[in-house]
């Protein structure tokens, strides 16, 4: 190819540009939260002259991101959990089985994806409340379950369409029936696809502040990314105390990134290539 | 998705005739009878005895930790049994929340209000507390804020006034005299022209969600207006064509061509850098609130003995020198409670002269109790302030209904922006204000 | 045969069918047997067996929850987009909501935003895609920029939009950047010419690491004798991505365009909501924000009901051309 030596080198420079401005609105956030709200308001934008814990410690403490980040974790878990669960049974009867009715509903699924949240978002609520789960945590699961089932089926159902029929075939001349498939089968099987598509869930639920805002009412249910953007309200001036928060909501879901790089991006693409 | 869609189509004819019947009549009432009876949806809230939710966006805030716990005694003393929880809502979002809450029917007991269309808008969802009222009405001042058609719907808490604030030492920097604050328009044009010359911004502006007009409105308002005419448009009577409405809106667009602000105006929040900017010394000027947040207290720990306060300078020969100055926030009931005496006691312990005095004294708020000593502040421009509180009038944007407010926003952003001219925005408002 | 199959028709057909799970039916049947069955399932009436029931059984949770929380709200904002607001509350008004939309000049900007961001869309695929290209290529670094260029992609846009609000103000860091290299500042987001700009600007920025691994994997699965085809021909840079790559990637290319314009038109709200508002002068509205504004701010749900439809029909019309490509990229069908 075309490209060697020096050609590259040129290349390289803007892409390096482009990295660091990729990450220097983390790198300004994280200064601004090593200032006081003195420091702040004399010198918005200066390097910080101190350096410390205290606005962590003080979004952590007074403003209960500790219990916020509790409520994150018990409701990301169990949406994840249940997209997992629905989405491949889903996945694997749609790419796998023939049945009648099975590419109106997988139509039906995949249109759910057009649908923006806003759209449904007022009779929803009231569909919740009727259930009486408006301000619980099964609410705020199903909540996200609806919100992100269309993409997890889909990417299951490109997951499952790769492994060949030829598998299911020998399992059934093995004797095994449909359900026990999918137990033994095509869970196994489907590992990667699962491990990728439940970190993604998983980001999409920790950062959602729109659902949970309106989901959870009441103050001690309230998640983590909520209880952020309430420390930047109109009645708060206080910018370095949601920089804190901001790189403690954060933190989490970075360290996350770093260590299961490969399974989110591999997450990423199972329904991008061809089988 | 062609299935879905015809499903769709198919039964709309059979469910719209069901929402006639069942889901569309009085959504408000319904919901109101769904919290009352059992589903309620609420496992908090929907107002069972025994526990009282209040819905605002202060509680969290430490400096009004005394004024909760203040009032909070004072319910406990009258109803040990009952359990109150005080819920922070975010502001940006305070009142869509309520609007889910008003939709499901289940909610909060008491709910904090800011005076004005948010409040009007949503009348129906709140039970009128004239027959509670008592003593209170004499006790408290700014009810017309949470009035409609002749009922109280809340009870005030603080009194809400803008007041121009400056910086005396950059009036001193500027070579203008820091104990004599222009009271005139021409005289604030002079200091405007005088600061301009150090390089500094006269005034801090944030219009990015079009605030700043309102509070121009208001501010500059009684200094236009004629007292007749004032009073014409507080009674809803306002003429947009009159060359006063005019020219305060020529002032607007005059002001930010000689530039009096800071620039970016349309990009500056104003709670959050309009006053971050006046507070760190970057201009002689800003019109800023009495209570709650952009006040004397918050300026006072940055500025201290160089924050000076004035009224609205007089622009025309018939126009007058007063801090506009209105009910602020308030409590209110909504309808769906179940025993609504209770949940109007625990408004009256959130507005008794003990939790207010906290209230005034830790989160730096004048509050509606006119019984309250404010001698001892230490606080050299409360006493101003207080002194000009008997003469005010209340403001001129807040008789505007939610969506003229919305409009008068988004066209003060085209005139900063040159998007429009003063006329054409005119015979928008004029039309948008029946 | 025939009672047998009699025999677990009743079975499964009990609503209570539990025994599924235990895979018991399916044993008792000789696997010679099923499968003569299955082949002849397409001519005959399917009768109800265990891997007849089971495909069901597997999609109802999924298909139920999709029409419980999104159908059957979308049907009932269908309804609602009818009624009145305010004193109206519940009357049937019929037209008048969608009436008052055409005349708003607010949702009419925001209309004309949503063709803006169609219009972006092909940039918003590019970029990543060249980006995919050099990457590919190897150029010096291409690890580290692998990995950094993802990592807006795991923040949250609420937290994006707040951060960009600071970086961009007036006085911010990129106007002094700017004011550095002798460019004129701008007022980012105040300034109605630039503001929806902007923010399309930053919604890049935040998902273009999405698109890029797509590439990323998409290049994975070109012919590598294609390449050395090509290198052997002598064929240039250009050349190559042009007569190579491309046709190669035509179907990530395709799942690209598609994921990207599902992103832009219903994932911008939290950039939108953070950063402007919809300011300044309503220049920089898209429908979720209308949206969201008339239900909470202005309490008329009820034409935010109607709005909704619009912006559902909308993406009907936009997505129902992308779906059926969506579903092509699916074995499924």
């Amino acid at each position: 190819m075309g490209t060697r030596g020096l050609s590259r080198w040129v290349i390289a420079i803007p892409m390096a540009l482009l990295a660091i401005a990729t990450i220097y609105p983390l790198l300004f956030t994280l200064n601004v939260s090593q200032k006081t709200r003195r420091e702040y308001v004399l010198d918005r934008f200066g390097l910080s002259n101190t350096f410390g814990l205290d606005n962590f410690v003080d979004a952590w403490q007074t403003s209960g991101l500790g219990t916020y980040a509790l409520n994150s974790t018990i409701v990301t878990l169990g949406s994840v959990a249940l997209l997992l669960v629905f989405g491949s049974m889903a996945g694997f009867a749609f790419s796998q089985l023939h049945f009648r009715g099975s590419k109106a509903a997988f139509l039906l699924i995949l249109g759910a994806l057009l649908v923006p949240f806003q759209v449904v978002m007022v009779p929803f609520f009231r569909v919740l409340g009727q259930i009486g789960l408006l301000d619980t945590y099964p609410g705020l699961v199903l909540a996200y379950t609806a919100q992100f089932l269309p993409f997890t089926v889909f990417l299951m159902t490109s997951y499952y369409s790769r492994i060949p029929g030829e598998i299911i075939e020998a399992a059934r001349i093995d004797g095994a029936s449909t359900f026990g498939i999918y137990l033994r089968l095509m869970l196994p099987l489907g590992r990667p696809a699962l491990v990728s598509v439940g970190i993604l869930n998983a980001l999409f639920c920790w950062n959602d502040v729109l659902i949970s805002l309106l989901t959870m009412q009441s103050a001690d249910h309230r998640t983590l990314m909520v209880g952020v953007t309430a420390l930047r309200g109109q009645y708060s001036d206080n910018i370095p105390l949601f920089a804190g928060g901001v790189v403690m909501a954060a933190l989490p879901v970075l360290v996350v990134y770093l260590f299961f790089q490969k399974q989110i991006t591999d997450g990423v693409t199972a329904g991008s290539t061809k089988g | 998705m062609p299935a879905a869609l015809s499903n769709g189509t198919r039964s709309r004819r059979f469910s719209t005739r069901l929402a006639a019947v069942a889901i569309a009549p009085l959504v408000l009432t319904l919901a109101a009878c769904g919290a009352a009876s059992d589903d309620g949806g609420g496992s908090e809230g929907g107002g069972e005895s025994g526990k009282l939710v209040v819905w605002d966006w202060k509680s969290g805030d430490p400096t009004a930790k005394a004024y909760v716990d203040a009032a909070k005694a004072d319910f406990e003393k009258k109803h040990p049994d009952v359990e109150v929880e005080f819920v922070a809502q975010p502001f940006d979002n305070y009142y869509t929340l309520l609007g889910t809450a008003i939709e499901s029917g289940s909610g909060p007991d008491v709910v904090l209000f800011n005076g004005g269309a948010q409040l009007r808008d949503r009348v129906d969802a709140l039970v009128p507390l004239d027959d509670y009222l008592g003593d209170n009405e004499e006790r408290l001042a700014g009810w017309e804020a949470f009035q409609d058609a002749d009922q109280t719907y809340a009870v005030p808490i603080t009194l809400q006034g803008e007041p121009f604030y400056y910086n005396k030492k950059i009036y001193e920097e500027a070579g203008l005299d820091p104990e004599a604050p222009p009271t005139t328009y021409d005289e604030l044009t002079d200091v405007c022209e005088a600061i301009a010359k150090i390089d500094k911004d006269c005034f801090s502006l944030g219009n990015k969600e079009g605030i700043g007009m309102e509070f121009h409105l208001s501010t500059f308002g009684p200094g236009v207006f004629t007292p007749e005419q004032y009073d014409a448009w507080l009674a809803g009577d306002r003429d947009w064509s009159s060359p006063e409405v005019k020219q305060l809106f020529e002032m607007w667009v005059q002001q930010n061509e000689d530039g009096w602000f800071n620039d970016g105006v349309n990009s500056t929040a104003m709670f959050m850098d309009e006053f971050t900017k006046f507070q760190g010394g970057e201009s002689g000027n800003v019109v800023g609130l009495i209570s709650d947040v952009a006040h004397w207290k918050s300026f006072d720990e940055f500025l201290g003995d160089d924050l000076g306060v004035y009224p609205g300078p007089i622009v025309n020969e018939g126009g007058q020198s007063l801090m506009p100055a209105e009910g602020g926030i308030g409590y209110g009931v909504t309808e769906w409670t179940a025993d609504k005496e209770l949940a109007y006691d625990l408004v009256d312990s959130l507005s008794s002269t003990d939790a207010l005095t906290a209230f005034y004294a830790d989160a730096g708020a004048i509050a509606s109790d006119t019984t309250i000593d404010t001698s001892d502040s230490g606080i050299p421009v409360v006493a101003d302030i207080v002194s000009w509180l008997p003469e005010s009038k209340p403001n001129l944007h807040t008789v505007l209904s939610a969506d003229t407010l919305d409009l008068l926003h988004r066209l003060s952003q085209q005139l900063i922006d040159g998007k429009v001219t003063v006329d054409d925005a005119l015979a928008q408002l004029a039309a948008s204000d029946k | 045969m025939n009672t047998s199959r009699l025999g677990t028709r009743t079975d499964a057909g009990d609503p209570g069918s539990a025994r599924v799970p235990g895979g018991t039916p399916g044993a008792t049947t000789p696997p010679s047997t099923r499968t003569g069955q299955r082949a002849a399932g397409s001519g005959r009436r399917p009768r109800w067996t265990e891997d007849r029931v089971v495909p069901y059984l597997l999609v109802l949770p999924a298909v139920l929850i999709v029409v419980l929380l999104r159908i059957v709200p979308l049907v009932m904002g269908a309804n609602f987009s009818f009624t009145g607001d305010g004193d109206a509350n519940g009357a049937w008004v019929g037209l008048d909501n969608y009436r008052t939309l055409w005349d708003d000049e607010v949702f009419r900007t925001a209309m004309k935003n949503v063709g803006l961001l169609l219009l972006a869309l092909p940039v918003a695929v590019a970029i990543p895609g060249l980006l995919a290209t050099f990457l590919f290529l190897k150029v010096p670094g291409y690890r580290l920029y692998r990995s950094v260029y993802f990592f807006p992609v795991v923040l949250s846009p609420v937290i994006i939009g707040a951060i960009f609000n600071v970086v961009l103000s007036f006085d911010g860091p990129a106007n002094q950047l700017l004011e550095k290299v002798g460019i004129e500042p701008i007022d980012w987001l105040g300034d109605s010419t630039y503001a929806m700009f902007t923010v399309i600007g930053v919604h890049i920025w935040a998902t273009f690491g999405m698109a890029l691994v797509i590439f990323m994997a998409g290049f994975a699965t070109v012919d590598q004798s294609l390449l050395d085809a090509a290198r052997s021909d002598g064929a240039n840079l250009r050349q190559t991505v042009w007569h190579v790559i491309i046709p190669e990637l035509s179907q990530t290319i395709q799942f690209v365009f598609v994921t990207t314009m599902i992103g832009m038109l219903t994932g911008m709200f939290g950039l939108l909501y953070i950063m402007t508002g919809g300011g300044p002068g309503g220049a920089t509205y898209l429908p979720e924000l209308y949206i969201w504004t008339q239900q909470g701010q202005m309490n008329r749900p009820a034409l935010a009901s109607a709005a909704s439809m619009v912006l559902f029909v909308l993406m009907l019309v936009v997505g129902f051309a992308q779906l059926r490509l969506l579903k092509r990229a699916t074995k499924e069908s």
